[in-house]
């Protein structure tokens, strides 16, 4: 087939998946930092994405300031869910914390759609919606804009691990105890890394939002986003930017080559494969750290 | 009080092990036992139909999960899919002139020769990463059968089940949909309450509490790993089967999606990791819950007390469900189970505070 | 935050889920069971819609009731899941239902074997098994709109008569992948052979928010139209993406679910002259939406917000209640209260020539036709307001009734 069809889908697919490393980003800095799998980051997302609806919609602030108040506002959320909900956790077993991170997807699910109206509300941010258009390549400005962003998220996060504050933060991500006893705030660091994941989903909010509009199937970008998380390893940061680029890449050239020949869509079925065969070769992901058990 | 242990003396081993070996214990089963099969006579078709019977194949369903999350410690976010190739596969036999029963057994299998496939990744993989592996897999077998039209029906993905007959009893009444489940739902209590005490159980345990300590004391991990797939996969394939001819009658591939999966392992948690009851407990909870809470509610909207939208009506049952797992788990991870045992131990010694155990 | 829910409860206001009323009390009311997806896959169209069906009932009530007989109607939510459903079928049909709509395509399948051993009747406009439309077979279902397959016959037609003939075009049908999205499929195929066009199908993956890889295909095929089928959120991605790709909006034409939702999602004027098929008048020119709004919404006794009154989705929901009253009402004449499921179904099968007073294509419904002839006509975006470009009308009902037969064929051979 022609090239440019493959250069088109393997470059939209990129983006695409830059943008699904926003969602998986939320993930990563809060499994890193206390070994949490957050299956409610796809209901963050939602969350995030309907504060900036109340706020640019709704209210009709000027998208930037929306964009701040969701900013401040999904930080205290993560904050506050970790205080109240994820610490009692502490030392419970790993499908404990992954159930009550369900329960919570349900809640944040009824509490969205249910206050604020179920229908899909439109998110504009002021984005052109015609393509860039290179030879017969046509590139989309959303889905460019939002891998700039989730590129970018994710640099910012590289950067902000090398702080002081970062540094705390890779302390407890290495060892709860020892940053214990160093005298690090394990319990601030970890909430901070909450907060720090939701900032990232209203960047992943505002950005899909726009692109689909905002109401309960947001949480749905949880699947890729899982995929990305796999793949990349849970606690890389690195790893959501190269995963983030595999996944999209992949669940865009092989679908456009494969669906025609099996008459579906077979996104989700690389999405899924991508989830087994990593877990299957390399589990802890390309970037991830191995575990070491010891009996 | 009612569990009264004076006068339980046991001189000999076989008392001692039994399922019951307090007495209550043994007259609430029995008297349970007896409703549940007085329940038709009992209880409104509405009630029968609609509540007891799901709960009773959720509870086998649930059981058959507990078997493999509880006892055997293996996470498995794909049930549903399993339950699914049951399903699939006793209409597609059925529908070939196999005998019900047959089709029962055949579903069992298929789901179990598929469940060690979920149980492949098992032997790689633990905790955080099992779960993801068998979610995968949830996606792929749901996209074979949208996709397969030869499976999931034709255009309309809908399958009819036949008429079939089981024991020689047509399967139509209400009476006899609800004696089949039921007594599918005691077979597998049972088999799971026994398993728990046999060696086999025991090795699934160890396998359980830590894997390599398992095989340092001659209990090969794999080999119970994979049998844990194949018995649970066997058991939740025919439950899929009595779920699809004794209550849906007609099988479409939402009846077994994603979101089941999680309600499953959400009522395996809330009742409580491998506890039988617990499973009970917890296929009444996520099962029936939001049912109550829907009506409850529209009740109460039609005195027209509390100002409030339809919208937000609707969607209060999702958050009252996502509240009280996240309850259930801050405040007693152990499940309702526990809560239930807390009852019983208070009874057991009262009028006094404490236990001996 | 606080101020935001006092705004949200007020707009729509006090919820009575009973719609009583004044409606001559003396007779016994007739119940209506609407029982449907209010917070999971259907929430796209389930609020505007069951706000039409409570408001039109609320209008019959406020004025005489149906041939005196009030109607009642018992709403629940069963989040698409079939044992939720099921309940509250079981429930509803308890408390004396003879009418059910779970406008749900999962419930509705798990409920046909029930409702045809109960005698209840089931309406699945828009929604359910197509096959339905087969009387015979399926004697208390009812689709009494245009099934999926006659909205693609339709659409195809349309291309036909004024879109420059179908004769060596190429069409893409972009469809999201699922049994729903598949459904136009044969009839389409049947078309392009009897017509010799070129067809091709495209699937995305549910639930179709990021479709790029799709549309990058679609654009390669050079499609001289393009028929997009899927609902929800994943419309207005399907439309961007093909504005984006170059694909003009005049050539887009849809299914039934496009909204001025998702128009408004779209943005801006970018979906101007985009068509869609339509089994129901929208906006508020309609007697009948004219009625709800003077004797229902002025008054203050409507189901929601009055911004929703006059949606394509509200007037698919308006339009299905008026039929079953109708069908209510003729059964109520011909055989005497109290209506049963089986008067009722009888009641539906004697409907000829109904309009809803110009809201929806004439429809006659008989004891072997329940789909009631499958009419429709195309309506355009034009930046407001969808605009009829024809007159009600169907098309090629024999290759639809050759689907119909065969699938209808299958279910009885399944039993």
């Amino acid at each position: 087939m022609d090239f440019q069809f493959l250069i088109e889908l393997t470059i939209n697919g990129a983006l695409t998946g830059l943008m699904y490393s926003l969602v998986a980003l939320g993930i990563v800095l809060i499994y890193k930092s206390s070994g949490v799998p957050n299956l409610a980051q796809g209901a963050m997302v939602m969350i995030a994405a309907y504060l900036v609806w109340i706020f640019a919609g709704l209210l009709g602030t000027p998208i930037l300031v929306a964009l701040f108040m969701a900013l401040v506002g999904m930080f205290l959320f993560g904050m506050l869910t970790e205080r109240f909900l994820l610490r009692k956790m502490v030392g419970q077993p790993i499908i404990m914390v992954v159930m009550l991170t369900l329960g919570l997807e349900s809640l944040l699910r009824g509490i969205g759609p249910g206050l604020l109206g179920a229908a899909p509300k439109s998110l504009d941010l002021g984005l052109d919606m015609m393509p860039i258009i290179i030879g017969d390549v046509f590139i989309n400005r959303e889905y460019l804009v939002g891998g700039l962003i989730g590129a970018a998220m994710v640099g910012l996060s590289l950067l902000f691990f090398r702080t002081r504050l970062g540094t705390k933060l890779r302390a407890v991500s290495d060892n709860h105890i020892s940053s214990w006893s160093v005298g690090i705030s394990v319990e601030r660091a970890v909430a901070i890394s909450w907060g720090l994941a939701g900032i990232s989903a209203v960047a992943a909010g505002a950005m899909w939002g726009s692109v689909q509009g905002v109401d309960w199937t947001l949480t749905a970008l949880l699947f890729p986003a899982v995929a990305v998380v796999i793949l990349g390893g849970l606690d890389s940061i690195y790893g959501v930017l190269i995963a983030g680029l595999i996944v999209g890449i992949l669940g865009s050239v092989i679908p456009g080559y494969v669906d025609p020949l099996v008459g579906g869509g077979t996104r989700d079925v690389v999405t899924s494969l991508i989830i087994l065969l990593t877990i299957m070769f390399r589990p802890h992901g390309i970037f991830g750290r191995e575990d070491i058990e010891r009996v | 009080m009612f569990y009264r242990l004076s006068g339980i003396h046991h001189t000999r081993y076989e008392s001692a092990r039994a399922l019951w070996p307090v007495t209550a214990d043994r007259r609430i089963v029995q008297g349970l036992l007896l409703l549940a099969v007085a329940a038709p006579f009992l209880l409104s078709d509405l009630y029968l139909t609609s509540y007891m019977l799901p709960w009773l194949i959720w509870t086998a369903a649930a059981l058959s999960l507990t078997l493999l999350m509880g006892v055997a410690g293996q996470l498995h976010f794909g049930f549903a899919a399993v339950m699914a190739i049951g399903a699939y596969t006793s209409i597609h036999l059925t529908r070939a002139g196999v005998p019900f029963e047959l089709a029962l057994l055949g579903a069992g299998l298929m789901a179990a020769l598929i469940g060690c496939l979920f149980g492949a990744a098992a032997l790689r993989v633990k905790g955080l990463y099992l779960v993801m592996a068998t979610l995968a897999m949830q996606y792929l077998v749901e996209w074979t059968i949208i996709n397969v039209p030869a499976i999931s029906g034709g255009a309309q993905a809908t399958l009819s089940t036949p008429d079939v007959t089981f024991l020689f009893i047509p399967l139509q009444s209400d009476g006899a949909l609800y004696y089949t489940a039921l007594l599918w739902t005691v077979v597998v209590t049972l088999l799971i309450m026994n398993i728990k005490r046999s060696s086999f159980g025991r090795a699934l345990v160890a396998v359980r509490d830590k894997d390599f300590a398992a095989s340092v004391i001659g209990v090969n991990p794999l080999k119970y790993k994979l049998l844990a797939f194949f018995a649970s996969s066997f058991l939740g394939g025919v439950t899929g089967a009595v779920l699809a001819f004794c209550y849906y009658q007609a099988v479409t591939p939402e009846q077994f999606g994603f979101n089941v999966s999680i309600q499953l392992v959400a009522m395996v948690l809330v009742g409580g990791l491998g506890s039988v009851i617990g499973a009970y407990l917890g296929a009444g909870f996520v099962l029936l819950l939001p049912i109550v809470l829907t009506n409850l509610l529209a009740f109460v909207a039609q005195f027209d007390l509390i100002p409030i939208s339809f919208n937000l009506l609707s969607h209060i049952p999702l958050m009252v469900y996502g509240a009280l797992i996240i309850g259930v788990i801050l405040f007693e991870p152990l499940g309702l189970a526990k809560i239930y045992d807390n009852i019983r131990k208070y009874f057991l010694v009262w009028p006094f505070r404490h236990t001996q155990s | 935050m606080k101020t935001l829910l006092k705004g949200l409860a007020g707009v729509a206001g006090a919820m009575a889920l009973a719609v009583g009323g004044t409606a001559s009390a003396d007779k016994e009311p007739i119940k209506f069971a609407l029982l449907q997806d209010f917070t999971a896959v259907y929430t796209f169209v389930s609020s505007e819609y069951n706000q039409g069906q409570q408001d039109y009932l609320r209008l019959i009530n406020e004025t005489g009731g149906v041939e005196g007989h009030p109607i009642e109607t018992i709403i629940r939510d069963t989040a698409n899941e079939p044992q939720r459903g099921l309940e509250a079928y079981n429930r509803a049909r308890r408390e004396g239902a003879v009418l059910v709509d779970f406008f749900s395509t999962p419930v509705s399948r798990a409920a046909v074997n029930r409702v045809l051993r109960d005698e209840v009747v089931m309406i699945t406009a828009l929604h359910g098994r197509g096959d339905a439309s087969h009387g015979e077979t399926f004697p208390f279902v009812f689709p009494m709109m245009a099934t999926y397959w006659s909205q693609a016959t339709l659409l195809a037609d349309y291309i036909d008569r004024h879109q420059g003939g179908l004769a060596n075009k190429r069409i893409a049908l972009v469809h999201i992948d699922s049994p729903f999205g598949r459904e136009p499929l044969p009839v389409l195929q049947e078309l392009a052979q009897q017509k010799g066009f070129q067809l091709r199908s495209f699937g995305y993956p549910s639930p179709g928010t990021e479709q790029s890889a799709t549309w990058s295909d679609v654009r390669r095929y050079r499609p001289d139209h393009v028929i997009i089928w899927g609902a929800g959120g994943g419309q207005q991605v399907s439309v961007r993406e093909a504005i984006r790709n170059g694909i003009r909006p005049q050539n887009i034409l849809s299914v039934v679910w496009l909204s001025e939702t998702d128009a408004r999602n779209v943005g801006g004027n970018h979906m101007n002259g985009v068509k869609r098929f339509e089994a129901v008048a929208s906006g508020r020119e309609p007697a009948v939406i004219q009625d709800i709004l003077t004797h229902v919404v002025e008054p203050g006794l409507g189901a929601g917000p009055a911004a929703n009154v006059g949606s394509s989705y509200y007037n698919i929901g308006v339009a299905t209640m008026a039929v079953a009253v109708e069908a209510a009402r003729l059964a109520i004449r011909e055989f005497g209260a109290p209506l049963t499921g089986d008067t009722l179904r009888r009641g539906f099968e004697m409907i000829e020539g109904f309009d809803a007073r110009g809201l929806m294509p004439p429809v006659t419904l008989t004891a072997t036709d329940h789909q009631g002839g499958g009419y429709g006509r195309v309506s355009q975006w034009n930046g407001q307001t969808w605009e009829p470009l024809t007159d009600w009308s169907n098309a090629f009902q024999e290759i639809v009734w050759h689907e119909i037969e065969k699938d209808a064929q299958g279910f009885r051979d399944g039993r």
